[in-house]
């Protein structure tokens, strides 16, 4: 691979690295919940069906993209990441400027614990799909947002398969550290993860709906570190003006 | 069933998880194809509008929701 092609290469890979991590955090909080009061074979259980309905869809809806027209394949996924990473980085600024308070996996993991020891009281104990059910949803829904990631960055220019070399990197780094300490991974700095992906993600959606519109970007893919400067620069400068202080947000 | 709409509600909030935001995006975009395909407006001009378009937009998008939280 050429220095042109790492250009967009390495981001493409990087975006897909941070933002599985994201994603396979918040799964992994479930999944947890419902091994810390269920046992282990549940979650995995649950875990590994979201895996095969997420295998599924991919095996069904993949070739599909070999169907479409570059130019057609690129602007298309270049307006969904717009709308996708601006969400995030909208969400991302918010949560800097201290306007919404961070996304926090001690909370969320003490809710569906309370939330799965009710379920368990009011049911008989040998119902273990329901508890299995919280962690295939889990995997399931964050591992949407994972796939359309992966797909997004890589199909535009044939980085799938880096792309998904660093979804499952990640994946597999935040599943070893988990069942390694087996407490929610409430230490990774998840707001300033989202925040670099919304950067990334909104950068490539406005390179790639600039190609789809046969726009021919001046400095070529070099022009998308231009964008996740604009991008970055402008998402910290929001986040300052705007920023409240920690005591207003909690109340 | 549930979980189909599940799934479906998630793909929905992945990319309309503020209404006003992705209406504003959809308009930019068919605004720049207009004018790349009408008045086969230059390169750098098109790109230009696009992304100082998305620039605008996420800063409004941000300002209006924090407006909002500061009324509440």
């Amino acid at each position: 691979m050429d220095t042109i092609a790492w250009s967009v290469a390495a981001p493409a890979i990087g975006s897909t690295f941070l933002a599985s991590l994201v994603e396979a955090v918040e799964a992994f909080t479930i999944v947890l919940a419902v091994a810390t009061l269920r046992g282990w074979r549940p979650a995995a259980f649950g875990a590994a069906a979201g895996l095969g309905a997420l295998a599924l869809l991919v095996i069904l809806l993949g070739p599909l993209l070999d169907q479409v027209p570059l130019h057609l394949l690129q602007f298309v996924i270049g307006v969904l990441l717009l709308l996708f990473g601006m969400g995030w980085l909208r969400k991302a600024i918010l949560r800097a400027a201290a306007i919404i308070p961070l996304h926090d996996e001690d909370a969320i993991f003490a809710s569906e614990t309370a939330q799965l020891a009710g379920v368990t009281d009011r049911r008989h104990k040998s119902l273990d799909w329901i508890a299995a059910m919280p962690a295939f949803k889990a995997v399931l829904l964050e591992g949407l947002e994972i796939v359309f990631i992966v797909i997004a960055v890589g199909a535009g220019r044939g980085l799938l398969w880096p792309a998904c070399g660093g979804a499952l990197a990640a994946c597999l780094m935040v599943l070893a550290i988990g069942v390694a300490i087996r407490q929610p991974l409430a230490k990774v700095p998840e707001n300033t993860l989202k925040f670099g992906v919304g950067v990334m993600l909104s950068s490539f959606g406005v390179f790639w709906t600039g190609e789809g519109l046969g726009i021919p970007w001046p400095g070529q893919d070099l022009a998308l570190a231009f964008f996740v400067l604009m991008f970055l620069a402008v998402g910290v400068a929001t986040a300052s003006v705007l920023r409240r202080p920690v005591v207003e947000v909690l109340r | 069933m549930r979980i189909v709409g599940e799934v479906l509600s998630e793909l929905f909030g992945m990319f309309v998880a503020d209404a006003r935001l992705t209406l504003a995006v959809l308009c930019l975009v068919a605004v720049v194809a207009g004018l790349v395909g009408t008045i086969k407006l230059g390169p750098l001009l098109a790109g230009g509008i696009l992304l100082f378009g998305c620039l605008a937009i996420i800063v409004e998008a941000v300002a209006r929701e924090a407006r909002a939280r500061g009324q509440r």
